[in-house]
């Protein structure tokens, strides 16, 4: 009997982590055993969680594919208000990381599988007495479907130290319960052929541990463990672009700023210059009140720029914004600066953004005329150009450039 | 051609940094596509296409010799040549076998932006066969199974598939290993050695530019397009809402004497506002009716880039019918755009209504698979990346944008340093490199080069010499009289009554500049209109006739089709030469007896006028300059333009091109034009061209090989098709302007720009070309671009000195410029002739203008 899964087992599996995350919004998450990195990409983009790490023995597979993690583009453009760090390690899960403590859910897929009950037990140790997370979820296969893969006749995998049936794996999990507090729920995916679920079970058995009693017991082992244990080696760390980051708050929140200064300024000016009533009607119809409170506010300060001394026809005015107009303007700009106050605060030593005497408002360049003729081709007056001594061969002989053929 | 037209076009050739789609990171299926296999970190698709059997040495020595055939790369996803290696000319051409260098002109020292790359002495990368019994279709599997046995192969390691590369040798030729996969299947593996690659070999050079790329991931560098750009110190345009990331762009190639890395500063402009961003107030300034329109015009050719992969895409088409809740299928199941993006990315989709972006993926799906259909794409999600051509036209957006991103030689060549310093300091970059053997020289290559001497200028019997730094004489030209011009008697002015200031001044001004210019001008009929495209056009119907020598229309602003009309109905319906002025021009008075002085000389090249020439010391030879225009975004055809000289001084020329038409190769169309050139030059001489050299300009990267195997094959014809003893010596000259290579000279002790007239033509040229570079023009901010030239095909026995002099002179020829261009002459006239049948006129000038210039 021939059975497929679809989708294929291990992204259901993934797919199970991610729905848990979804549901219980866990902010720091380690996969042990985490390989090519596969469940973390996924969870990645489940901004909830803010740490999330991983570990596996083989150094070599997590550096492959560890650029996989990286932001991308995107991430850099529109930086997000969630914060997310990604730490990847080598390291036994054997072996105690004080690094590793106090996460909100540590993953563990089809792990524990290739491990020798030796190493399960101190696995048990590390993770559940150690680490003491606040959730665990542990997948292992369940050796009572193997009836149904063909060409298994042992284990699914020769690294396989076991495969445990239900019993076992039940057996197992209620000891860790009892001995480091923690409750457990058993489900899996990978369902059996009709009718035989009852009988066999899941293809994957999942076991998640809720910790008992919040963290309390977890205070204790802390002090036990004066000496912080730094076993693992990190190979990899990145922080994603967040808002959170003080100077890329700055920086979007300037960029929005000017934009909309800019933005206001251009439209105001329109109204100026028009005079004719549809521009506006345009405004105030589109958003009266701002309009109307712009056209108080806005002053001319009428200083001519220093472009007057090339004896261009261009000058330049200086338009004044108001702070509050584009605070209650442009959403996003009170979104990011949180009150007007703030935003005074965060504008007011920022190189780029010229600020009134009073800080009340930012300043913006009016061009008065369109600059095409500046930049075009007509500067021909420009002489005195550094007379270099380049002229060379002055006497240049006759050649005959047909004589070669 | 006015101001704004300049600078449109100006704007254009310069080219957008906009991603080959092909050429994308493949990492997430778009959800429409049926999933690829996740790429590998090396491998290539299409080599594995079934089982490959052990190579032949036959087969060995093709993929040594050009790699087309070897497909290894570090993504999928289409390759193509982008260098146009395995194009090998020079080898046929005998004259320059030993040597293609120049002798002329005083020697400069130069430092130009290449570093050598070094490998251990005795370096060899290790070719292996793989093969799987039983077969594995997969190729991640193949790559699974083989990496089971990393403490055999080590860490350093590249497979594709079917191809294993190792930096040492494995201990036995044949080496067999065994796997089991996830389902128990147990599988022998068969390693065997098949090649050793010198480090010049093309596939080790394939190589070391996927390890760099490695590296350049390492040092956090996001990948858009075919370069890498670092994210984190961001320029900011706000009032524009553009962002721009600097970066690198690189590439390792085997140059004439050593592998080198080629790299330059590159920017990137992305737009931090979504797609959908863009749409909504696209329709708040355009109005709901209008909106489809002009949103298909403004987006479709744009690339984009997704909040939830590092691909790019290009946008082909607006799905006005989709929206998020439209389903596709995923595996068995329907799931909508919307829970797709939920499940799957946590992403949340505002907008329910918004209309879906279509994108081809020109991917091939998983072998034997039918090929994913189109991506669509959701707007929220997506982000625009370089410029609209509306932006492209916007002088102050371009103005702003060029601050950002104009370096100077001092700044690009430190940037450049800094670069490499970077990373030889970073750990894991160089353990990487150390991994394979590899390391990069750590200062950019200096080499010699040539300052070509100054050309002299004639005009008629006085003669003088230009201020070399400057490449310009429109101060010397000033009082001197052009060779000729003919008379101007019968002809009009346009103007509208608000203009009529401007144009009596400027009609006073060309008066008085016109004597000294040499170029005698009558009284013009003076005729008003009103400021309507159709009261403009019909003043011309009325009273341009065949009489008519000169038609001058003084444009109120710089609408376009009014421009185009004007173009339009003087070039097709009522061929007259016609030149446009906008009134904005005319309106600095202190400006404007040099405005005058141009048009007037304009005015006179229209005609048929000469006003200077430089000795050409070639008899009987005709210069052709090719070019062409793609109208890429709205998908419309090509425009070929070819420009021929007529005369000894290059001083009159042939103009004619051709509007494509679909599936065809521009070739052929120009093939005809090239015969009526040749008729045109015996008619004007009395003889055939002895020498015929021609000036190809307008071919992208990777196309090289079409010019060489079709091109030069249908100029032949083109030229067998006058009679079977005409034999003439024939030169094809392959004309690049955007090339990555740059120079520097270091005058009394600061970084500038080589003086007009470098060439260089050793070190960073190819060995398998017979190629130059000339740096003939002068730029005034910024570092100045060399042009590539690259001679595909030569029986003309010309020295190699030769030919980079002649070239060098003909940059001197455009009548446009009071001045030394980037190009030769000819390679400019042709491009302002396709760029004005493809922005303005849309077909074909009437074949009465053919001698003149009527396109300047």
């Amino acid at each position: 009997m021939d059975l497929t899964f679809s989708p294929p087992l291990h992204k259901q599996r993934h797919q199970f982590v991610v729905d848990f995350v979804k549901r219980n919004k866990p902010k720091k998450v380690v996969d042990l055993g985490c390989g090519e990195c596969t469940l973390l990409k996924m969870l990645k983009f489940h901004r909830e969680i803010d740490l999330l790490v991983g570990v596996d023995v083989n150094g070599a597979k997590v550096k492959r594919k560890m650029h996989g993690l990286a932001p991308i583009s995107t991430d850099y453009l529109e930086p997000s208000y969630d914060q997310l760090r990604v730490e990847l390690y080598q390291g036994s899960v054997t072996q105690k990381d004080a690094r590793f403590k106090g996460f909100d859910l540590v993953t563990s897929i089809e792990l524990i599988e290739h491990l020798t009950p030796a190493d399960v037990e101190l696995f048990s140790e590390v993770v559940f007495g150690y680490m003491t997370p606040k959730t665990v979820i542990i997948s292992t296969p369940n050796s009572e479907f193997n009836i149904f893969l063909p060409g298994v006749s042992n284990y699914r995998h020769s690294d396989h130290k076991f495969e445990w049936t239900r019993a076992e794996f039940r057996s197992w999990a209620m000891k860790v319960c009892l001995d480091y507090g923690y409750e457990v729920e058993f489900t899996g995916v990978g369902k059996a052929p009709q009718g035989q679920q009852e009988a066999v079970g899941f293809c994957s058995q999942i076991g998640v541990f809720y910790q008992l009693g919040g963290r309390d017991c977890c205070k204790t082992l802390l002090v036990n463990d004066a000496e912080d244990l730094f076993s693992y080696t990190l190979l990899y760390s990145i922080n994603y672009p967040s808002l959170c980051d003080n100077n890329i708050l700055r920086r979007v929140l300037v960029s929005e700023v000017l934009y909309w200064a800019e933005k206001l300024k251009n439209r105001w000016m329109e109204e100026q210059a028009g005079g004719i009533c549809d521009a506006v009607a345009l405004c105030q119809t589109e958003e009266g009140a701002c309009a109307e409170e712009m056209k108080d506010l806005m002053e001319w300060s009428g200083a001519s720029d220093s472009a007057e001394k090339e004896g261009s026809c261009t000058s330049s005015r200086i338009v004044a914004v108001p702070l509050d107009v584009l605070w209650s303007c442009c959403p996003k700009v009170s979104v990011l600066s949180g009150s007007l106050c703030n935003l005074k605060h965060l504008l007011m030593d920022e190189p780029n953004i010229k600020l009134s005497q009073d800080s009340s408002a930012v300043l913006v360049n009016h061009w008065e005329q369109d600059q095409e003729e500046k930049e075009d081709d007509y500067n021909l007056d420009d002489s005195g150009y550094p007379e270099t001594s380049l002229h060379s061969n002055s006497a240049e002989q006759e050649e005959d450039w047909e004589a070669n053929n | 051609m006015t101001g704004r037209a300049r600078a449109r076009s100006r704007g254009r050739a310069r080219g957008q940094e906009t991603a080959a789609p092909g050429a994308s990171p493949a990492q997430e299926p778009a959800p429409a596509a049926a999933p690829p296999p996740e790429a590998g970190d090396l491998g290539g698709r299409g080599r594995q296409k079934g089982a490959p059997g052990p190579f032949s040495a036959e087969a060995l020595l093709q993929i040594s010799a050009g790699f087309q055939q070897v497909k290894l790369g570090e993504r999928g996803g289409r390759r193509r040549d982008f260098h146009d290696a395995g194009v090998n000319t020079r080898q046929a051409m005998e004259h320059v076998k030993e040597s293609k260098c120049g002798v002329t002109g005083n020697p400069i020292q130069l430092t130009a932006n290449f570093f050598r790359i070094l490998s251990r002495p005795q370096w060899v990368l290790y070719q292996y066969h793989v093969d799987f019994k039983p077969q594995m279709e997969s190729r991640r599997l193949r790559s699974a199974l083989l990496f089971q046995h990393e403490e055999t192969l080590g860490s350093a390691r590249s497979f594709d598939g079917a191809l294993l590369f190792l930096p040492n040798r494995l201990h036995s030729k044949e080496t067999v290993v065994h796997s089991e996969t996830r389902n128990g299947e147990k599988v022998q593996i068969t390693i065997t050695l098949t090649n050793e690659l010198p480090p010049s070999s093309p596939v080790c050079i394939q190589f070391y530019n996927i390890i760099f790329r490695r590296i350049l991931r390492i040092l956090n560098m996001q990948q858009i397009g075919r370069n890498y750009y670092s994210p984190s110190d961001p320029l900011n345009i706000p009032q524009h809402k553009l962002t721009i990331w600097p970066g690198y762009t690189t590439n390792i190639l085997q140059y004439e004497s050593s592998i080198m890395m080629c790299t330059d500063v590159s920017h990137k402009v992305l737009r931090s506002e979504t797609v959908l961003d863009f749409m909504v107030s696209l329709r708040q300034q355009c109005g709901s009716q209008r909106f489809t329109e002009i949103c298909e015009k403004e987006l479709i050719g744009l690339i984009i880039l997704t909040k939830y992969n590092n691909k790019t895409y290009r946008i082909d088409g607006i799905a006005w019918d989709h929206t998020p809740s439209n389903t596709f299928k995923r595996g068995d199941a329907d799931i909508s755009f919307k829970n797709y993006y939920k499940s799957q990315y946590g992403l949340d989709i505002a907008d329910e209504n918004q209309v879906l972006l279509i994108s081809h993926v020109k991917k091939m799906g998983p072998a034997g698979a039918p090929p994913p259909g189109p991506a669509m794409l959701v707007p929220e999600l997506c982000y625009l990346t370089g410029l609209t051509d509306k932006m492209r036209a916007d002088f102050s957006i371009m103005k702003d944008l060029s601050t950002h991103t104009r370096l100077t030689p001092e700044q690009r060549e430190g940037r450049l340093n800094r670069f490499i310093t970077n990373i030889q300091r970073n750990a894991d970059a160089q353990a990487e490199l150390d991994k394979w053997g590899l390391s990069f020289d750590k200062q950019l290559l200096n080499l010699a080069g040539r300052v070509l001497p100054v050309e002299r200028i004639y005009q008629g019997s006085r003669s003088y010499d230009y201020n070399p730094w400057a490449a310009d004489w429109a101060k010397e030209m000033r009082g001197l009289a052009v060779i000729s011009a003919p008379p101007l008697n019968n002809w009009l002015f346009f103007h509208t009554r608000r203009n009529s200031n401007e144009a009596s001044s400027l009609l006073q001004t060309l008066s008085r500049v016109s004597g000294p210019l040499g170029i005698p001008m009558g009284k013009p009929v003076m005729i008003q209109y009103e400021d309507h495209q159709e009261s403009l056009l019909a003043a011309l119907r009325h009273n341009v006739g065949p009489q008519i020598e000169m038609v001058v229309v003084v444009l109120p602003n710089n609408r376009k089709d009014k421009y185009d009309s004007v173009k339009k109905f003087l070039c097709v319906d009522c061929p007259t030469p016609s030149q446009c002025v906008l009134a904005r021009t005319l309106s600095r008075p202190q400006a404007l007896m040099t405005v005058a002085t141009k048009i007037a000389l304009q005015m006179a090249c229209k005609m048929g006028g000469e006003l200077w020439s430089v000795e050409i010391p070639l008899k009987q030879l005709m210069i052709v300059g090719i070019d062409c225009y793609h109208d890429t975004a709205a998908g419309k055809r090509s425009i070929g333009a070819l420009v021929a000289s007529l005369n000894q001084s290059m001083s009159r020329w042939f103009s004619k091109c051709v509007l494509q038409h679909k599936g065809q190769e521009i070739m052929d169309g120009l093939k005809k034009t090239l015969t009526a050139a040749l008729k045109e030059y015996l008619r004007f001489n009395g003889c055939l061209p002895s020498r015929i050299i021609v000036y190809r300009d307008g071919v992208g990267d990777g196309q090289l090989h079409s010019v060489v195997n079709y091109e030069v094959q249908q100029i032949m014809d083109s030229i067998g098709s006058m009679g079977q003893d005409y034999n003439p010596k024939l030169s094809v000259v392959v004309v690049k302007k955007r090339i990555s290579s740059r120079f520097f000279a270091h005058i009394n002790g600061k970084v500038s720009n080589p003086p007009p007239g470098t060439i260089v033509d050793s070190e960073v040229t190819r060995p398998e070309w017979y190629d130059f570079y000339i740096v003939s023009q002068a730029v005034r901010s910024g570092s100045v671009s060399p042009t590539h030239y690259n001679v595909v095909y030569d029986t003309s026995g010309l020295k190699p000195d030769h030919m980079q002099r002649l070239t060098y002179k003909l940059c001197h020829m455009y009548y446009n410029w009071q001045g030394i261009i980037r190009v030769p002459a000819p390679c400019q006239y042709a491009h302002k002739l396709a760029f004005l049948v493809g922005q303005s006129i849309h077909r074909e000038p009437s074949m009465k203008l053919d001698d003149q210039l009527f396109y300047l």
